[in-house]
């Protein structure tokens, strides 16, 4: 997976507009419990950081198709738990190499911000 | 310690959550190429007869008539059932190859709806499952060394999302993380139960935690404890659930920090108590530190602190606890006094692999145990208060009757055991089945009390003399002399097989010094550089004053023992003329 496409998406974060900055905060918050639900299935060392420039997947990445699976799903559910909303998060390939949403926390973070729903979603962390 | 993982789906997820959830032992896992049941099965790789094994299979898969059913084609249930004993018979032909093997129930994803109404009438998809899984129980029932698990119960604590159709697509799993957490939480349990390290003692505390209200402060009449009262109700459901417990087997201690006299009236006295003081094996209600005092109940129990389960209401009780005894477990414990019968119900600590007639009478057997002791501290010397005892010790040869119990004690005991050997049910048997050997069993009782099978001795013939492979004993009799019996009883056998000597290794553990003491006090000669003790044969071992030595008549047929027939009639008269 090249790192280009996980670039791409972190400029939109740096972007937020004031109004949005809480949203973005309410989906890292996701994101990071998310983190520490797929950790416990994870040896210390391939431990994901709970921190925006943490790597997930692809070139520098720590998991491998089976945890991101794995972390797709539970972040899936907690999305649905915190905004009401179910989101699919494998609708753009997360396994192409051209697709870069799962590349780190903030460019995920900045993907979901844009998926339908999540914008219009009242969060229950609101 | 192995784990192998076979299965028709990936289990990989699971072996994840097993190896990384810091818990001891520490499990290598070995995940079957999924899809190879049966070949993992019954050809496993890099195996050993230690290794445990779990079996977890989709019922569409294991029974092609099931996958009829849902498909919705003709299927017979009669092919269902005769299917599924196919699959138990694989499951007894692989129990050689491991020490235990964990198989998990059949479930379906709650997305299968079936027939609607129909479902659960005859042919119905809910009634064949139902079947299949009551089918598959009762093929297993007398397998000691395979389990069923209920994987059931682990989708019903994820809910809805325990099967997940997206991590089925992408990789082969069908399930959700969560369940898998419950599955290792679940399987964590079994294996101590097959090793026997489950809890053995739950100490509880009184105020707010067995009883709403400090007893001091209100006194026993105004406790909030059943009535018509939603939480004097949940505290009544709490001592039931301790009770529960207790008839299972596992002891129940206080420590409290009361005035004892206090506390016990209220245990006495308030009519919806369910828990009275004879239910508890022992307790220390005073001021003191109260991880102090769980030391102290453990030494009184004979017990370890990693047998032990502390309650409390109180976090700065707990945090103590767990900081000044870390083998002790101290689960947390909610605010919410209506969860706290829940919360113990759903505690995997306990889990049994054998439920003998020891276990559900241990409570009885302490309680006569502290009566014993009372009399030691009456009678003027340790020699008198064994001859009061009036103790009889039966010896039985491994049977099917007593082996569940030989192997729980062989597994569970710590500090009186010789070598510390652990052995599988199917592992034991075959030991004994071998030329040369022989294990006896010891039940103990004395003028309070059956103690109950109590003690093993097993011993390997050599060419001049006997080896003894197990010396075990629970610390339940442990300084009655029955120590000095079981080695008379050898030393008698072997010198009418006319051994020369009796020999024993000891292999020392962190736990079992009191062994060692007990072997260097036991009159053989000991070689420090081969930790070895050694008794001639010459010279009687001396069976100790009052105690008797018997052997039930009615043994032979059940007995487990060698096919090798010389040697084993010379060893069954000698048994006779010692017991005689």
């Amino acid at each position: 997976m090249s790192m280009e496409g996980i670039k791409s998406f972190e400029p939109a974060v740096k972007e937020a507009p004031a109004s949005g900055s809480s949203r973005l905060e309410a989906v890292l918050k996701v994101i990071y419990e998310s983190v520490s639900e797929l950790n416990l299935q994870l040896p210390e060392g391939q431990r994901i950081e709970k921190s925006p420039a943490a790597v997930l997947f692809g070139a520098g990445g720590k998991l491998d198709s089976l945890a991101l699976a794995n972390f797709i799903v539970i972040t899936e559910q907690k999305l649905d738990e915190y905004f009401g909303c179910r989101v699919d998060l494998t609708q753009d390939d997360p396994f192409s190499p051209t697709t870069g949403h799962f590349g780190t926390i903030r460019s995920l973070a900045n993907y979901i911000l844009k998926l339908p729903g999540i914008q219009d979603s009242p969060s229950r962390t609101d | 310690m192995k784990l192998h993982l076979i299965s028709d789906f990936n289990l990989e997820t699971l072996g994840h959550y097993l190896e990384n959830d810091g818990s001891s032992p520490k499990l290598s896992v070995v995940a079957a190429p999924f899809g190879q049941v049966f070949p993992a099965l019954l050809q496993p790789s890099q195996s050993s007869p230690s290794d445990f094994a779990l079996v977890w299979t989709s019922p569409e898969k294991m029974v092609p008539a099931f996958a009829a059913a849902l498909d919705n084609t003709a299927f017979g249930e009669d092919g269902v059932v005769a299917e599924v004993q196919q699959f138990a018979d694989r499951l007894r032909a692989a129990q050689k190859h491991f020490r235990a093997i964990f198989v998990v129930s059949w479930t379906l994803s709650p997305h299968y709806r079936g027939n609607g109404i129909l479902s659960l009438k005859a042919g119905g998809l809910r009634q064949v499952l139902l079947k299949m899984n009551l089918t598959l129980a009762q093929e297993l029932d007398d397998c000691r060394g395979i389990y069923l698990l209920d994987g059931q119960r682990w989708m019903e604590e994820v809910g809805k999302s325990s099967y997940s159709p997206k991590l089925w697509y992408l990789t082969k799993t069908p399930f959700h993380g969560n369940v898998f957490r419950q599955a290792a939480g679940d399987l964590r349990a079994a294996i101590s139960a097959v090793l026997g390290t489950s809890k053995k003692l739950v100490v509880v505390d009184l105020d707010n935690t067995l009883w709403d209200g400090v007893v001091g402060d209100l006194g026993w009449e105004s406790l909030r404890l059943g009535g018509h009262d939603y939480l004097g109700e949940a505290f009544v459901d709490f001592q039931k659930a301790l009770k529960s417990l207790r008839n299972r087997g596992i002891l129940l201690a206080i420590a409290s920090k009361n005035e004892e006299s206090v506390a016990l009236e209220a245990l006495n006295k308030h009519p919806e108590m369910v828990l009275r003081p004879d239910d508890f094996s022992a307790w220390r209600i005073n001021w003191n530190d109260k991880a102090a005092n769980i030391a102290e109940l453990a030494t009184e129990l004979n017990l370890g602190l990693e047998s032990i389960v502390f309650l409390d209401d109180n976090p700065v009780e707990r945090a103590r606890v767990r900081e000044a005894l870390p083998e002790v477990y101290v689960p947390e414990w909610p605010d919410d006094k209506t969860l706290f019968a829940s919360n113990l119900r759903a505690l995997n600590c306990f889990d049994s692999a054998y439920v003998t007639a020891e276990d559900t009478s241990r409570h009885q057997m302490y309680a006569t145990h502290k009566q014993r002791e009372q009399l030691r501290q009456r009678v003027s010397s340790a020699e008198d208060w064994i001859l009061s005892l009036e103790t009889e010790i039966v010896v039985e040869e491994l049977s099917n009757a007593n082996c569940a119990r030989v192997v729980q004690l062989l597994n569970k005991t710590n500090q009186m055991n010789l070598t510390t050997r652990r052995l599988a049910e199917a592992e034991l048997r075959a030991w004994v089945r071998q030329k040369n050997r022989t294990l006896w069993a010891f039940r103990v009782k004395d003028k309070f009390g059956d103690s109950g099978l109590t003690g093993i001795l097993s011993l390997e013939i050599e060419s001049d003399g006997a080896l003894i492979t197990d010396f075990v004993l629970s610390c339940r009799v442990m300084g009655r002399n029955v120590e000095h019996s079981m080695l008379a009883f050898a030393a008698q056998h072997c010198t009418a097989l006319r051994l020369r000597e009796l020999r024993a290794d000891y292999v020392p553990t962190a736990k079992n010094k009191p062994c060692f003491s007990f072997w260097m006090s036991s009159g053989f000669a000991y070689d420090e550089k081969e930790n070895r003790f050694t008794w001639p044969l010459t010279r009687p071992y001396p069976s100790p004053d009052g105690i008797t030595i018997r052997q039930p008549e009615a043994m032979e047929g059940d007995a487990v023992r060698s096919s090798e027939p010389v040697l084993l009639d010379a060893q069954t008269a000698s048994l006779k003329a010692i017991t005689n």
